[in-house]
């Protein structure tokens, strides 16, 4: 497995990151400001910085298509930012929410994103042209806590949310005259604004951290906070699911996850570094880390001098700091991010920690 | 050191580092606010079943986890009057600087002598298991230290009490 | 009426839809058995004591784990809860590995790892809720029993209870070693109790 490429950007932690199709830019949620990078040989350098938001930023997703960057943050307000001539520039969405806005996602259509928040409603996000501004319809019941996650399906009216309800649900944002009318597929086949295809709990609940659809979206992978993942596999509208199969893991919770194919996953969380997990219908396990142990955090164990060594025992007390985890991520991975796929097998993935790192891995 | 202190520490070190998986999470009750959790508990979903780890009735740690923050307290051993007095001296002055100790909260919890809070700021500033060993350390540390008062104080006890009692010649 | 400090009433408590008043039970799963009453889960006590004596620990333990009563009465919870630390102090510390692996594999082991991982954290903590009487002693000690002794150091002198949690907390260790720390995350998240 070739090393992963790994960009150590700031010591601050990263929320949210997000590349650019073309992979040139990669735009970072830090403190209150949104960092854009671009790529020089093969490292990235800071030039632009998005200023607006007066609270810790939460979310960023650039449309791959538009190549509008959409931004999210705990002070409860969104920007659509647009490159013009003179610069980036906001645009404020009419979120109508009261508490911190904690997540954001384009649709694949790019028509729409939606705004998870604090005061337990998602903002589904579209553009009026008449009136020249992004305005939301709310989705509510039956949220009863934070939205922490949000995942769109390919049809991009399927929203999959998780909240610290310990709820994962999928409701239908279709939103008339923004949407074509979908075709019907397991989760259900008329679907009006806020109706609920599925609402799943786990035996040993934990708040939701992640989500996500299949690349076909014929099937619900979710993670919370009691250290498992667990596979949704709907049957028909309004019918229990054909099957929900949970996993527990003997790691720390995980705070996001990916599909690599209908199955192969890819989670990573507070461990600090990621995992593969495997299986169809029948059953899914666990089926290894992804890193290579022989990553930059092992090299360093190498022999150190003698005075060195004495000098370490001398002001510590100990022959070897351990200040350096074996992982590449140093701390909390919070994001994983699709970076390459075909036909929704991926090539390459990045993720982005609380340290201030993002890294691009090879499977 | 008694045998079951090492087991004591290992549980409470494992106990740690699984509740110590916290991230940023802001207010649902009050706009604009980021508060730890656990302090505010305004949201009973948002904090999870504690967990108390015992080495006998005198000794025992508890763990409040919740989405952002933990709080960890600490039950010293106090055999007797003149070792509550030492642990009551010794917190006392600890929590007056717990300015410098970043994560010591400055009051103990009920029942507790010494209470840590740790955020989500903590764990994104500083490696988490240096925090664990940090605690830990303190859980010896403190332990040792009373030990060592004690014996300190029965030294120039029995040494005043000589000097007074020593007859006139 | 008059008394009544109206400045220091919680509001929020007062309305269903704040987030104060939230519905705790609907983190409960559907699998959520049925309430257990205490005389069901004492005959339990008594099968499981049948087994041990018959030198069948794991079997002894697995069945006191499969029948936890998560959806039991607080009375029925203590009464399986003795069953269990018993169980738990029947078995020698050389079976320890033995036993547990035993228990945690095949069918449904990880759920009854999770079980008496939360059974562990329970046993510990029962001493605490239940104390009233633990720490009175020592406060009721004689003017003579002032510290001014250099006989005993401090830590070699066991605190009462000290037998069972060392018992505890070797089966904690040996647990975690076998399940990870996975596990005491589900105690922590898992709003089924025992």
């Amino acid at each position: 497995m070739p090393t992963p490429e790994v960009h150590h950007l700031f010591h601050n932690p990263i929320a949210d990151h997000s590349f650019s199709p073309d992979k040139s830019t990669l735009a970072v949620a830090r403190d209150s400001n949104v960092e854009l990078y671009q790529k020089s040989g093969n490292k990235f350098s800071l030039t632009d910085e998005l200023k607006g938001h007066e609270k810790i930023v939460t979310g960023v997703d650039i449309a791959p298509n538009s190549g509008r960057i959409v931004t999210c943050s705990q002070d409860r307000n969104a920007y659509v930012w647009e490159r013009t001539p003179s610069g980036w520039k906001p645009t404020l969405v009419l979120l109508r929410i009261n508490r911190a806005a904690t997540f954001v996602r384009w649709s694949p259509s790019e028509q729409k994103f939606a705004v998870g928040s604090g005061a337990r409603v998602i903002a589904v996000c579209y553009f009026e042209e008449e009136n020249d501004w992004w305005i939301s319809k709310h989705l509510k019941k039956p949220i009863r806590s934070t939205i922490t996650t949000l995942a769109w399906h390919p049809n991009s009216v399927l929203l999959a949310a998780g909240s610290t309800d310990s709820h994962a649900r999928v409701f239908s944002s279709f939103i008339k005259g923004v949407d074509t009318r979908p075709e019907p597929s397991a989760w259900g086949e008329r679907l009006p604004f806020n109706t609920i295809c599925g609402e799943f709990l786990n035996d040993s609940a934990g708040w939701i951290h992640g989500v996500s659809f299949s690349p076909s979206g014929n099937a619900l992978a979710f993670t919370g906070h009691d250290s498992s993942i667990t596979v949704v596999y709907p049957s028909a509208p309004e019918q229990p699911p054909r099957a929900m199969l949970n996993v527990t893991t003997r790691l720390l919770p995980f705070n996001s996850l990916i599909w690599n194919g209908e199955n192969e996953i890819i989670a990573a969380g507070h461990d600090c570094e990621p995992y593969r997990f495997g299986g169809d219908e029948s059953g899914w396990q666990l089926t290894g880390t992804i890193e290579n142990k022989t990553g930059p955090g092992a090299g360093s164990a190498r022999e150190e001098s003698a005075l060195h060594m004495f000098r370490q025992m001398d002001l510590k007390g100990q022959t070897q700091a351990d200040t350096q985890l074996k992982s590449t991520h140093q701390n909390t991975i919070s994001t994983v991010r699709v970076y390459e796929e075909t036909n929704g097998v991926l090539s390459k993935f990045s993720t982005s920690g609380v340290d201030g790192r993002v890294v691009v891995w090879t499977i | 050191m008694s045998t079951s202190l090492r087991p004591y520490l290992q549980c409470v070190r494992s106990s740690l580092s699984a509740a110590l998986a916290i991230s940023n999470f802001a207010s649902q009750t009050s706009e604009r606010h980021n508060v730890p959790e656990i302090e505010a508990a305004s949201s009973p979903e948002l904090l999870l079943n504690p967990l108390v780890i015992s080495r006998n009735y005198d000794e025992r740690t508890f763990i409040e986890p919740s989405v952002n923050s933990v709080r960890v307290s600490l039950k010293v051993k106090q055999a007797d009057e003149i070792e509550h007095i030492l642990v009551h001296k010794f917190a006392r002055f600890l929590t007056q600087r717990a300015d410098a100790f970043l994560i010591l909260r400055r009051k103990p919890v009920e029942g507790y002598d010494i209470s840590f809070l740790i955020t989500n700021f903590h764990t994104e500033a500083m490696l988490k298991h240096k925090i664990v060993d940090f605690v830990i350390e303190f859980m010896e540390e403190v332990d040792k230290e009373i030990s060592e008062m004690k014996l300190f104080l029965n030294a120039r006890a029995r040494f005043v009490a000589e000097s007074f009692l020593t007859p006139f010649d | 009426m008059s008394q009544l400090n109206y400045r220091t009433i919680n509001i929020d408590v007062l309305d269903p839809d704040s987030s104060i008043n939230f519905p705790m039970d609907t983190l409960l799963p559907a699998t959520l058995p049925p309430p257990t009453t205490s005389s069901a889960a004492a005959s339990v006590a008594s099968e499981v004591r049948q087994l041990l004596r018959g030198g069948d620990p794991e079997g002894a333990l697995r069945h006191v784990l499969d029948t936890a009563p998560l959806g039991g009465d607080d009375r029925a919870k203590e009464v399986h809860l003795a069953a269990v630390t018993e169980v738990l102090q029947g078995i020698r510390q050389g079976e320890m590995s033995r036993v547990l692996e035993g228990v945690c594999t095949g069918d449904g082991g990880a759920e009854r790892a999770d079980c008496l991982m939360k059974y562990l954290y329970k046993g510990m903590a029962s001493p605490v809720s239940g104390a009233g009487g633990a720490q009175s002693p020592r406060k009721s000690v004689s003017p003579q029993g002032t510290g001014f002794s250099q006989i005993q150091g401090r830590n070699l002198g066991e605190g009462g209870g000290g037998q069972q949690m060392s018992v505890l907390l070797s089966w904690h260790e040996k647990l975690v070693e076998l399940v990870g720390t996975g596990s005491i995350v589900r105690v922590m998240t898992d709003r089924r109790t025992v």
